[in-house]
């Protein structure tokens, strides 16, 4: 407990100076990237409103897309492919949608399908990328709440360049080096074979890898260079760097929402979101170190802890500390196998997921994910106190509600028919890996993770099949991309209203009492959405 | 009429059943989502009972049933409140006929036309809405407000208005008539109290919004669940069917109740009964609002306009203190004011005479001989001449030119002695005396606004419901000022015309806020329409009562705080029902997936917390307390939830603790104690 | 020039910006920090190399099997954790089966067997305690070193992982008479039941009996290490505080005294070893 309380207290100290730093990034003039704007030719302070704001996202998405698809497809005509063939379409087009979604999740194994040049060119690329969209989306929202009456919500473009250059790259780079120091490999190597001490042979490889992992965590992405991500020594070689990862990967989405409350002028408000986070990504870790500590399920009990597919230089806490924070974030890197957990730790890790990746969530997507369950909040709430639902200023009324249960509709529908689908035909099961309630989670857990925009797996799973390549794609994109045409409309409608002044009939949503209700009502409609799945899968499996 | 404070009488229910069974029919049940799935499911388990009967699943059926009529019944019982009001409306509105006025022509009040002029005697009901132009009446409006006692309606000023179907008792007058025929007064009355062309209001558009969403993803959870438990009932082929759970999954009729108890019902089933009893509880105040936004508004409202007169204060100045002149004793002054307002019939003169016999001990006397001077624009003061003695009160300048010319010298004194008064917002009346050849000033008489009793109570109220008040007022403003002071509101507006308070709305608005005002006056039309909440007084203009959105027939300007607490009711009643309906699902979840599941996965009967006694009760339980909860919270819906004005926070706890909390814990109880009983049936356990 | 429609415009933006930005975060970024690295820390940038006699050898961050030909444990060298996938960096995995994994497919006529998780451990518990000399007995396992599972019937009970003729590892379970299994039966419709036994203390410890989740695991516990230690020492000539001291000097404790476990690095390890003599 001692990992998460200095978690807490390194998060503590630098959410607030990182957050006024994003701040400023958002909000201040162009600062030495404006060059880059010249190159894309697009005016910075060109204001744009919530279509076309929604249109350059979705076609900076398509070419991104494209061109990650494009280099799997001709990974064989490239540098540095390391000889490997060209990646098959539909792990392509999955592989694709995954980074460009932030998903990153992974049906193929890193090491012995991707070359280096496609890792670091085309992977990598949109481990920053991906971050900075959902970022720039959430910056969008916030402006929302803060302009009156205006019809635009910022320029996409100036958005994305700033997010990636000014905050990811910097915080990348020193993440890359410190993590380079400690061991994590970053080189051309190709793969070549050792002969061991013991008379055998091995396989060593090398690549990119510390400036890959650095991002990785950082843009609540979570692909691995490698299949088996950061459990794998040359991702993550010690409890250090382990400690470091989760550090990196709860970094911005808890510092976030200082730059709301910049944004919106009241810090208090985002600490009031922080604190929402804060409660129930701690519940999330402490449940979860509970379930895999007490190892209650019959291997556990016959192995005497629970550290099947868990490392012995992270051992069981980290590794359900790290399992918490990267299901609780978007990110999806996994340093031990999911899929080997104790019932209820395992799931644990997909009912973090399942909360809509709000606790912090992913980059970005964390925050607008949260402020959507404070608006839902904020209705069912502001109805009791008597008055027109109102959220920093702004009325919740038909339109924004129904912007709000269209957000908060899409992943659940998509994960429970994409699940349901799946069980219901001969190659959505043949996928399982286990048997009984928990082959039925391994596939709960893999839309749970794709709509979501996780990524990680409970691994046992066998997902390079076409059926799965496609479903999973499909709820990796519509997971991801019609949550924020929702978030930019709500903008928009925000953006255009007046905000009505605060008076003592205002509902406060900076209280401890705002904070417990937006965990009440997130736990319950999630819990209400779920437990008939949950209850044949983890459940079923955990209580005896 | 109903009973008050929305006391609900089970012959009430009764009453509306067979208008809540006519609700079934789809074709009107399908504005209401989430009844309308009910409905689809009882319809669906019908079928399924008939296929393959079961006690079972004929209880499920007859139960799906119950639960779409309870629905209805709150809508039905809450319309039947405002049917007793239509009826007497209806009886209001005979055929009558009208005389035109100079033609004499008679024609049918319904052919009347704006423009048209009518005469209507002693004895005649008033044709249609239009304004007296000529002559003075007493009218009986009791039709339209309950109160029996006749009223006064003459022509110009802001008592002109009358009212279609209200009879004439005395004298003559000539309406003009304002109404586009078919849409009088009384007909906009009927159709509001009926609910017949009620809209959803905009936060009823968004809660149903909010209502279908959930409704669709429990309809998701539900439907998707089927392939998860044929899964699960595949890999434990050892487990033998049950009436739950088969080779084919989950039970239709299962199924059905899980959906049916998971979709928001309560709140569902409530919600138009709880807009419709919101309207009606304004019609139980005699406030009509003309449109169900106006009353939600009013529950929003941040600026509150209020009228000095007769609002904030009596109305009248009185007599609050005599300050005698240096060498005047106090009873000097008190005699002689008093004197020289017994013939001044003026309120302030009345409050004159008493304010001597109250703190004085000075009885009305007769006097004789006396000869009274009566006020007078040019003179502006009044008084009397009894012989040897003059003595006049009135504007201190005026009463101090008249000593002055008599060859008296105010002092100093004096001066200072009215701009105190008048610097305390009150105002100041000069006594002077003439006796002999000597004149001399008296003292002054302190008249002032007396604020009504409990008012500072209720703003202080209003404030922490985060409500500011502004008081109008025509007076100058250091009056204005004191009184303000003295009666607690956040701000005033001093010598304001109908242009100040217009302008005054609207930066309000441009502000974000929301503004509520009365009015009555020609000259308050546009600002009553300009205001999101509008209250017109009954006894004022038609223009008046045009252009606000809601009509207080008792013409009563304090019920504004009234409006809006009631306002504030709708909307937290509405709050209420839907955290306690979400609530409620927790409980249901734990008695029926174990009821399910148990069977395959022994594991999750520790999900039966409240150790039901069989799947079937469990699911049979739950559907019932669905159902059942629903009637129960009949009464709450159209009394609404009971609101005390104070902060939102303190609100928010109060109603979260009760509706939340309680949501969480009554269906565990209820469902418990409601399968104690079904276990007992055959076919259950 | 015309200016182009919108949507065009858009995407020719979107087209700039993928290249602006795969330039700078997909080439400019992984060479600087790869001269930086290469520059500053080269040992930890090419993977923590380690060499004996001049030659490279592996990785001190990645283990490896120290078994010989036959795939039997070279008695001289501390033993690597189980793995997934024998220590091959080219296809890292995880066994990803789950902790209720205990029942076997047996190996039938032109069926080939299964092993469940539960079994694994066991057998892996089995062989570790007779290459160390102590009882590999542990809970839910049977003495032959496979999962002790019943699938319990209305009217019979099966202890499934156990191929007749064995002996199942009880008699009777509640009143009946336990039965073997019968390789191709299917006993999917009977009730699972591990059955626990009265093991406490296993002496062979848990990271000995389970995969790691990289199936690279550089690292055994301390516990596995001192239980390996007699063994070494016997077979190496050491002292055993010789081999203890050796141990101690290959564990990395908690990064800060709290972060992750104390571990043994056995690659490091196993060369010492090499050294010491």
């Amino acid at each position: 407990m001692l990992v998460l309380a200095s978690l807490v207290v390194a998060l503590v100290l630098v959410h607030r100076p990182l957050g006024d730093y994003m701040y400023r990034v958002y909000t201040g003039p162009p600062g030495r990237e404006r060059a880059l704007y010249r190159l894309l030719g697009v005016r910075p302070d060109t204001e744009q409103p919530w279509p076309v704001y929604a249109r350059a996202v979705l076609a900076f998405a398509l070419v991104s897309v494209l061109v990650v698809y494009g280099l799997q497809r001709l990974q064989n005509w490239l540098i540095l492919s390391l000889g490997f063939d060209a990646v098959p379409a539909p792990v392509a087009w999955n592989t694709a949608i995954s980074f460009v979604t932030n998903t990153n999740w992974q049906s193929y194994a890193g090491e012995n399908t991707m070359g280096h040049l496609v890792q670091m060119s085309a992977l990598a690329v949109q481990n920053f990328v991906s971050a900075a969209v959902g970022m720039a989306v959430a910056v969008a929202l916030v402006r929302g709440f803060t302009r009156r009456g205006s019809d635009t919500v910022g320029n996409f473009w100036a958005d994305l360049i700033r997010g990636t250059v000014r905050i990811l790259l910097p915080i990348a780079f020193v993440g890359a080096l410190i993590l380079a120091a400690a061991g994590v490999v970053q080189n051309f190597t190709a793969p070549h074979e050792v002969a061991t001490i013991a008379g055998g042979t091995q396989h060593l490889t090398g690549g990119p890898i510390a400036g890959q992992e650095a991002i990785k965590e950082l843009g609540t992405n979570g692909g691995g260079f490698y299949n088996t991500n950061s459990a794998h020594p040359f991702e993550n070689p010690g409890p250090g760097t382990n400690w470091f990862e989760i550090f990196l990967l709860l970094l911005i989405p808890f510092s976030f929402p200082r730059t709301f409350g910049r944004m919106v002028g009241q810090p208090r408000q985002g600490h009031a979101i922080v604190a929402v986070m804060a409660t129930l990504a701690l519940l999330s870790v402490i449940l979860t170190n509970v379930f895999e500590l007490s190892g209650d399920a019959t291997v556990p009990h016959a192995v005497g802890a629970a550290m099947e597919g868990k490392e012995v230089r992270f051992g069981v806490s980290d590794s359900a500390t790290f399992a918490a924070a990267t299901t609780l974030t978007s990110t999806g890197a996994t340093n031990s196998a999911h899929d080997s957990f104790t019932p209820l730790g395992g799931m644990m890790t997909l009912l973090n997921m399942m909360l809509g990746e709000v606790a912090p969530g992913g980059t970005g997507s964390g925050l607008y994910g949260m402020l959507i369950l404070a608006i839902l909040t904020v209705f069912i709430a502001g109805l009791m106190v008597g008055r027109t639902p109102e959220y920093l200023g702004k009325r919740i009324s038909a339109r924004e509600i129904k912007l709000a249960s269209l957000y908060f509709l899409v992943t659940p529908v998509l994960v429970l028919t994409g699940t349901g689908l799946a069980m219901a035909n001969r190659s959505g099961l043949a996928a399982m890996h286990n048997t009984g309630p928990h082959g039925f989670s391994e596939i709960l857990y893999a839309f749970t993770s794709a709509a979501n925009n996780n990524g990680s797996a409970f691994a046992g799973i066998t997902a390079d099949t076409p059926w799965y390549e496609v479903a999973l794609g499909l709820c990796m994109a519509f997971g991801r991309f019609l949550p924020i045409i929702f978030v930019l409309a709500l903008a928009g409608s925000l953006a255009a209203q007046k905000p009505v002044p605060a008076s003592a009939g205002t509902l406060p949503t900076h209280r401890p009492q705002f904070v417990g209700m937006v965990v009440g009502i997130t736990v319950i409609l999630v819990a209400l959405t779920f437990l008939p799945a949950l209850a044949l899968g983890p459940l079923a499996e955990g209580i005896h | 009429m109903s009973p008050p404070g929305g006391l609900l009488d089970p012959r009430q229910l009764l009453s509306s059943l067979p208008d809540a069974a006519k609700k079934l029919n789809p074709l009107t049940l399908w504005r209401n989502p989430v009844m309308f799935i009910v409905e689809i499911g009882a319809v669906a388990t019908t079928v399924l009972a008939i296929l393959e009967p079961s006690f079972f699943a004929w209880a499920i059926t007859a139960w799906l049933w119950l639960t779409a009529l309870f629905a209805n019944l709150a809508e039905a019982v809450a319309e039947g409140r405002g049917k007793a009001q239509a009826a007497s409306l209806r009886a209001a509105k005979r055929d009558t006929t009208a005389r035109m006025h100079e033609s004499e022509a008679v024609i049918n009040a319904a052919d009347l036309r704006p423009g048209d002029l009518v005469v209507v005697e002693a004895g005649e009901i008033i044709p249609g809405d239009g304004d007296i132009v000529e002559g003075i009446a007493s009218v009986d409006e009791s039709a339209i407000t309950g109160e029996s006692a006749p009223v006064i309606r003459e022509s110009g000023g802001d008592r002109s208005a009358v009212t279609g179907g209200t009879k004439v008792l005395s004298d003559r007058i000539v309406v003009r008539i304002t109404q586009k025929p078919g849409e009088s007064f009384i007909d906009r009355m009927i159709a509001l109290v009926e609910g017949a062309d009620r809209q959803k209001t905009p936060n009823e558009i968004a809660l149903n919004i909010l209502l279908a969403a959930l409704t669709l993803i429990f309809l998701v959870a539900t439907v998707t669940m089927q392939p998860m438990a044929i899964y699960a009932k595949r890999v434990n082929p050892g487990v033998p069917d049950s009436l739950a759970l088969t080779a084919d999954g989950v039970s239709g009729v299962v199924l059905i109740s899980l959906l049916v108890c998971l979709i928001p019902t309560t709140i569902g089933a409530l919600l138009s009964a709880i807009g419709i009893a919101g309207m009606d509880r304004l019609v139980q105040r005699n406030v009509l609002a003309l449109s169900g936004r106006a009353v939600e508004a009013a529950g929003d409202v941040s600026t509150l306009l209020l009228d000095k007169t007769g609002t904030i204060t009596l109305g009248n100045r009185q007599a609050a203190a005599f300050v005698p002149a240096t060498g005047v004793s106090p009873d000097e002054l008190a005699a002689a004011a008093q004197l020289a307002s017994l013939a001044d019939d003026t309120p302030e003169g009345r409050s004159i005479v008493v304010f001597a016999k109250e703190g004085f001990g000075l009885r009305e006397r007769k006097i004789t001989g006396a000869h009274w001077a009566p006020f007078t624009a040019q003179t502006r003061m009044s008084g009397v001449d009894v012989p040897d003695r003059q003595i006049r009160k009135g504007a201190a300048s005026a009463v101090m030119s008249w000593v002055r010319q008599h060859g008296g010298h105010p002092g100093e004194q004096i001066k200072e002695l009215v701009d105190g008064i008048s610097a305390s917002g009150g105002t100041p009346l000069v006594v002077g005396e003439r006796v002999g050849g000597t004149s001399r000033v008296l003292g002054v008489i302190h008249l002032k606004d007396v604020v009504k009793q409990g008012m500072r109570e209720r703003f202080a109220e209003m404030r922490r419901m985060g409500i500011r008040t502004i008081m109008i007022t025509g007076d100058n403003p250091l009056t204005a000022k004191a009184i303000a002071d003295e009666a607690g509101v956040d701000d005033f507006l001093a010598e304001a015309t109908p242009e100040d308070k217009l302008k005054l709305i609207k930066k309000e608005q441009e502000g974000g806020r929301l503004v509520a005002m009365t009015g009555d006056g020609t000259n308050d039309a546009p600002a009553l329409a300009q205001a999101d909440v509008g209250v017109a007084m009954n006894t004022g203009t038609s223009a008046a009562k045009e252009a606000g959105n809601m009509v207080d027939l008792d013409s009563n300007p304090t019920k504004l705080i009234e409006i809006v607490e009631i306002g504030k009711q709708l909307l937290i009643t509405r709050g209420a029902l839907t955290t306690f309906s979400i609530a409620n699902d927790i409980a249901k979840y734990f008695a029926i997936i174990p009821a399910i599941f148990a069977a395959v996965y022994p594991g999750l009967d520790a999900l039966n917390v409240m150790r039901l006694a069989s799947p079937q009760s469990a699911i049979l339980a739950a559907v019932i307390f669905n159902a059942i909860i629903i009637v129960l919270l009949i009464p709450l819906a159209l009394r609404g939830v009971r609101y005390r004005p104070s902060s939102a926070a303190d609100l928010l706890a109060r109603n979260l603790y009760r509706y939340g909390l309680g949501g969480v814990v009554a269906p565990f109880v209820g469902i418990k104690i409601i399968d104690l009983f079904v276990q007992h049936l055959p076919g259950i356990s | 020039m015309k200016r182009l429609p919108r949507w065009v415009r858009t995407h020719l933006a979107a087209v700039r910006a993928v290249a602006v930005l795969t330039l700078i975060t997909g080439v400019l970024y992984p060479l600087v920090v790869m001269g930086v690295a290469q520059v500053l820390f080269p040992r930890q940038a090419n993977g923590s190399l380690v060499e004996k006699n001049g030659r490279t050898v592996g990785s001190a961050l990645v283990g490896q099997l120290f078994t010989g030909p036959d795939g039997k444990p070279i008695p001289g060298y501390f033993q690597s954790r189980p793995s997934a996938d024998a220590y091959d960096m080219l296809s890292t995995t995880a066994s990803n089966l789950g902790p209720e994994d205990v029942v076997d497919t047996l190996p039938a006529p032109g069926k080939t067997g299964t092993k469940s998780l539960l079994t694994q451990v066991c057998a892996r518990s089995r062989s570790a305690g007779e290459l160390e000399g102590v009882s590999g007995a542990r809970p839910y396992c049977t003495s032959e070193g496979v999962g002790a599972v019943l699938k319990v019937f209305p009217n019979r009970v099966v202890s499934v992982n156990q191929p007749c003729p064995t002996t199942p590892f009880i008699p009777k379970y509640q009143g009946m008479v336990v039965e073997c299994a019968r390789p191709g039966e299917d006993y999917a419709a009977g009730r699972t039941v591990p059955v626990r036994g009265d093991i406490r203390n296993p002496a062979v410890p848990p990271d000995a009996v389970t995969a790691s989740g990289s199936s690279l695991d550089p690292d055994i516990s301390v516990e596995y290490a001192r239980l390996q230690a007699p063994r070494i020492a016997r077979e190496r000539g050491l002292p055993l505080d010789r081999v203890h001291a050796l141990i101690q000097d290959h564990t990395t404790g908690r990064t800060f005294g709290f972060i992750g476990e104390p571990a043994v690095q056995v690659l490091p390890l196993n060369l010492a070893l090499d050294q010491a003599r």
